[in-house]
């Protein structure tokens, strides 16, 4: 049975998780459509990468919710950062009510490898019909985090951490180290100076390789972390004149690996990448392994590998295999794949219309009950609408709670907070509401 | 058992404390090992543990050690690797072995901050954790990092004051606010929440709503963290009479007294809890990694302020989630015990 998926995506990162599903599905009896929301600084390349795969839409949420053709699908994917994802899970179910139109199915993932604030990541994601996680790691900790809790019965799937089909590794690979450059691991100008120059010496003792240091991204283009520094700032101030054979090179990396022998990383999903594209590879540990860099995912690897005191790149080259049980854990196992993800979305199908888990439960909290800021106000006028001012002023005291220095939420809260009906009036006419 | 525990400041002051008297009445020998003696309230007489003042990488070096069957080193972060490289240095250089060194978290962590707390003690040769949930994490750890050998015991809520305790709530019904230094982490975030809290007590005028410090702060109240609510109620000249402020000495006479407590992220939420004093971890703010939302999202606990309101609410809570409460740690009653066994056994695995 060939399955309509649509999958919804905004940031660059998001996208790449995208295009590697689409890709899959492509190969797998799935069309898969990509609506990537416009956002400023999104990555041309990874746009046009999408639109090779299948079909990209480029409409903003309100418009994609308001689209007919969102009802041709089997289920919908989304692809966004915590708060969004909690809001479109939110609205989408809100716009189905009011235009009565049927349900699908909603699922949601992880792009890569879960570094840190992974439970923070499942509040945000619960009520998703089907959760997408890379591996037994990953399912772990879902299942220690929901154990004995209203939301046990949360569904998921492990669809794993390849993203690329598998290519061979081969001998006449070209004598070079990609370095896959993270724009905060390290964060600090001194540890990131610090990085460039074992690189540099790296290079200096490996004069018949090339090392190429690949920018997570290009000056000009924005990720979910906002950075002071661009790598090629930092490697300018810190080497001046660097050797010969060291450069930056702003290819995809889909296109440098398979003609590459061999990537370092600090703690990127590249890693995964470069197995899959047949390129031996090696994580960073010169920094020691610290949750703040990612490195502890990566300690059982047998990757570790400290480049400042390799002898030279062909030695590091040699033994770079990593630990097959390790692997499993993760979720790098042909276990593990979207192939997963289509076999669930298959048997959702099968079933009645999915019953929503209910979110609200007394003496529980999760940030998926519309506990984002955009939510909160959303909600807020809502009520105020239907004359229910005391809920208004609940949800906005929640949201100026977490957000109190936004002079919008603090307006609007006195303005509810009038018991004088004509003043009430006044105020909500000259404070301002909140639009998306 | 000839132990010492070797710690630097508070938290872990109190929580060695705790551990050697709990200890010492299962028949160990303990001595603290410390810069200070920090607070000796409840520390006295006959509870009064051995203390030698030393700073934790002297101990690490010193003589003394040689003369414990194990030491117990609960620093945190750079200072527990330090010690057990220290350590083993200087008794290379005696040409002695080193003594079998157990440590673990002195908080009731999980998630990333346990992670990060637990990578510097990787290598002790016992960690102690406090339940089945941190004991999964840390399994995870060693699973992720290749350390398999790791030898792990758990000890249930020993760095927490989990004893029993009289009731004797105060006449008038109290609500005990735990204040945290830095959380929320912004002055003007604290000030919204002190406001918030300055409302209820007006409107709620047969209670008393105490603030309370969870942490020693500075004498001068001029020096008190601006992201600590009793630095906003100590500003503010229309402060209501029944909006108490109290100090951390206070802490556990306070929550004797307390109707109820409410809390952010506090681990002595855990030990009213444990007490059975309805409880409620702060709901408004969601789960946030640096709220120490994770630890308690199972708990059973959580409620918006407004959903307290009023304030007899309180006292009708459903009791915390026990399933949730026992994964901490509570379900293990004879943890002084299990680690006593343990280090025997280490003993007689040394050469």
């Amino acid at each position: 049975m060939s399955l309509e998926l649509l999958l919804v995506a905004d940031s660059d990162s998001q996208l790449l998780a995208c295009q590697a599903l689409a890709r899959f599905g492509s190969e797998h009896e799935a069309r898969i459509t990509v609506n990537a929301i416009p956002r400023e600084g999104t990555p041309e390349a990874v746009l046009r990468a999408l639109e090779r795969i299948g079909p990209v839409w480029g409409l903003s949420q309100p418009a994609l919710l308001a689209d007919r053709r969102l009802d041709q699908f089997d289920a919908i994917g989304v692809y966004l950062t915590g708060s969004k994802l909690a809001d479109f899970r939110s609205t989408y179910h809100l716009s189905r009510q009011s235009l009565r139109r049927a349900v699908r199915p909603l699922f949601c993932g992880f792009n890569g490898v879960v570094l840190e604030r992974f439970e923070e990541a499942i509040a945000w994601r619960l009520g998703y019909d089907l959760i997408c996680l890379n591996g037994p790691r990953d399912q772990a900790r879902l299942e220690l985090l929901l154990r004995h809790t209203p939301f046990s019965g949360q569904r998921s799937v492990l669809t794993g951490l390849g993203r690329n089909r598998p290519v061979p590794a081969a001998d006449q690979r070209l004598r070079r180290l990609v370095f896959a450059e993270q724009v905060v691991m390290p964060a600090t100008a001194l540890e990131r100076r610090r990085l460039v120059r074992i690189l540099a010496r790296l290079a200096r003792r490996s004069p018949e390789w090339e090392l190429v240091i690949k920018p997570r991204v290009a000056p000009h283009e924005t990720t979910f972390h906002t950075v002071d520094t661009h790598i090629s700032h930092t490697l300018a101030e810190t080497l001046g004149s660097p050797p010969a054979n060291l450069q930056l090179n702003y290819a995809p990396l889909a296109e440098l690996l398979p003609e590459s022998r061999l990537l370092a990383t600090v703690s990127s999903t590249a890693l995964f990448d470069a197995l899959d594209l047949g390129c031996k590879a090696v994580v960073m540990d010169d920094f020691g392994l610290r949750q703040d860099l990612g490195t502890p995912f990566f300690a059982g690897s047998g990757l570790l590998r400290s480049l400042a005191t390799a002898g030279d790149l062909d030695s590091l080259e040699q033994g770079a295999t990593a630990d097959p049980e390790w692997l499993h854990w993760v979720g790098y196992h042909r276990d593990f794949s979207p192939a997963n993800l289509l076999e669930a979305i298959g048997q959702l199908g099968q079933t009645p219309v999915p019953r929503q888990m209910r979110l609200s439960q007394p003496g529980y909290l999760v940030n998926a009950t519309d506990l984002s800021i955009n939510q909160l106000r959303r909600g807020a006028e809502t009520a105020i609408r239907r004359g229910d001012f005391k809920e208004a002023v609940r949800l906005l005291e929640i949201a100026q709670l977490q957000r109190p220095e936004h002079r919008n939420i603090s307006r609007r809260l006195a303005a509810v907070r009038h018991d004088n009906r004509w003043k009430l009036r006044l105020a909500l006419l000259v404070s301002p509401g909140f639009r998306l | 058992m000839n132990l010492g525990l070797v710690c630097e400041g508070e938290p872990g002051l109190a929580a060695c404390r705790q551990l050697g008297q709990a200890l010492r009445q299962r028949g160990a020998c303990v001595t603290l090992l410390s810069p200070t003696e920090g607070n000796t309230a409840g520390n006295t007489g006959q509870d009064h543990l051995p203390w030698l003042p030393l700073a934790p990488l002297a101990a690490a070096c010193s003589d003394l050690l040689q003369g414990l069957d194990a030491v117990g080193v609960f620093l945190e972060g750079a200072a527990v690797a330090s010690f057990r490289r220290v350590h083993a240095e200087a008794a290379r250089l005696r040409g002695a072995p080193p003594r079998p060194l157990f440590s673990g978290p002195i908080r009731p962590l999980c998630g990333d901050a346990l992670t990060a707390d637990l990578l510097p003690r990787l290598g002790y040769d016992l960690i102690c954790v406090q339940g089945q949930a941190q004991q999964e994490e840390l399994s995870w750890l060693l699973q992720d990092s290749g350390q398999t050998e790791q030898a792990v015991e758990t000890i249930g809520l020993w760095c927490l004051p989990t004893q029993p305790i009289g009731h004797a709530t105060s006449q008038q019904p109290m609500l005990l606010m735990l204040d945290q230094a830095e959380l929320p982490p912004s002055p003007f975030a604290n000030g919204v929440l002190y406001e918030r809290l300055k409302a209820i007590a007006l409107s709620s005028p047969g209670w008393l709503v105490r603030l309370q410090s969870e942490s020693p702060l500075a004498v001068d109240p001029a020096e008190w963290p601006q992201t600590s609510l009793l630095w906003h109620g100590q500003q503010d000249l229309q402060r209501p009479a029944n909006l108490q402020l109290g100090l951390a000495d206070d802490l556990p006479m306070a929550l004797i007294q307390a109707s109820a407590c409410l809390g952010i992220g506090s681990a002595w939420l855990i030990s009213a809890m444990v007490w059975g004093k309805p409880t409620v971890v702060l709901g408004d703010y969601g789960i946030r990694t640096e709220f120490n939302g994770p630890l308690f999202f199972g708990s059973g606990a959580m409620q918006q302020l407004a959903d307290c309101l009023p304030l007899e609410r309180l006292l009708q809570l459903p009791p915390v989630n026990p399933h949730w409460l026992g994964s901490r740690g509570w379900a293990i009653a004879d943890g002084p015990e299990r680690l006593l066994r343990r280090l025997e056994q280490l003993g007689g695995e040394q050469p």
